[in-house]
């Protein structure tokens, strides 16, 4: 543009972001440059256009509340379910540790509480190996 | 939404009430969408950019200034959002049919049938040429145009100075005007 107004001035004059003082010395480049006068002629046109452009994806569109939902208020439910385990945990262990029964009657029920456990926690690790790994663990359905 | 309201609202959630979350969540969910698809290309793509950035959001939300408005920070998340799963391989910016997209305006039907069709077809132009524009375009021209920021949030949100805004805008505004030029129309 052969005036003084610089590209930035125009476009801060387009949209309302200039001072009354800077937007009078627009206006005054303005009445003299025609050149200036297309300029803000084409970019008021196309602001226009563009503000008359707007989405209509409610045909097929549902909130993402429920998922948001689901999500935020997820790590609530799990420490209350690890806080109540670790409870009955502790309440299981001090029932087993002081209760009369003879020493091998609670190593076998120890072992086979050990055990299951561990063949539990080894089914999950794989579980969750297998799914970092899993290329299309990102593909929805 | 009111600022004291939505401050309200975030104290509240602050304060580990994830109930309160809801209304903030529908109150910013269509024009928070209207920057997703303008980002992503398409509704399936932007609804998960936008359900995460909401969930980032909340699980953020200890770090945000309640001095501060709500909407740039959460349009900073929600455009990082959509940029993170472009560049990641999660997504890849795809325009879906422009048709499914473009609202009918009740106004063009009441100055007649052409008149409708005109609007219709300059609309249908115009998202065609924010297909050719670069995502860094699309981005502050929809902030701009479609959400009316003003140029100190688009920095804000943008994560730029806000002398930067103006020639950023200027630039879209070229680039769009050449991608319009390019498929024969003068100006929309």
């Amino acid at each position: 543009m052969n005036t003084r107004i610089t590209t930035d001035d125009l476009m801060r004059y387009l949209d309302g972001e200039l001072a009354p003082e800077e937007r009078a010395r627009v206006d005054t480049e303005l009445a003299t440059s025609t050149e200036l006068q297309r300029e803000v002629a084409i970019f008021r046109a196309l602001k226009s256009d563009f503000q008359e452009l707007s989405f209509h994806p409610a045909a097929r569109y549902t909130s993402v509340w429920d998922r948001v939902n689901a999500r935020v208020t997820r790590p609530i439910g799990w420490i209350l379910l690890v806080a109540g385990l670790a409870v009955w945990l502790s309440y299981g262990v001090y029932l087993f540790t002081t209760s009369p029964s003879d020493p091998w009657e609670k190593m076998a029920t120890g072992a086979i509480a050990i055990g299951i456990l561990i063949l539990f926690a080894s089914v999950i690790w794989e579980r969750y190996r297998e799914w970092l790994r899993d290329p299309y663990r990102d593909v929805h359905r | 939404m009111q600022p004291e309201l939505e401050r309200e609202l975030i104290r509240k959630c602050k304060a580990g009430d994830a109930r309160f979350y809801e209304p903030l969540v529908r109150a910013y969910e269509p024009s928070g969408l209207r920057l997703a698809v303008a980002m992503m290309g398409n509704t399936e793509d932007a609804q998960d950019a936008l359900q995460d950035a909401f969930i980032k959001t909340y699980d953020t939300l200890q770090r945000f200034d309640l001095r501060r408005p709500f909407g740039p920070w959460f349009f900073q998340i929600l455009r990082n959002q959509c940029r993170d799963m472009l560049r990641s391989r999660k997504a890849k910016f795809r325009m879906e049919e422009v048709d499914e997209f473009i609202e009918e305006r009740p106004a063009d039907h009441e100055r007649g049938p052409e008149r409708a069709h005109q609007r219709s077809d300059a609309r249908t132009t115009l998202w065609k040429g924010l297909e050719r524009i670069g995502p860094e375009h699309r981005e502050i021209l929809v902030l701009k145009e479609l959400e009316g920021f003003r140029y100190g949030e688009i920095a804000q949100i943008l994560e730029i100075p806000e002398g930067t805004v103006a020639s950023r805008l200027y630039h879209a505004r070229n680039a769009l005007r050449e991608a319009l030029v390019g498929m024969n129309v003068e100006h929309p």
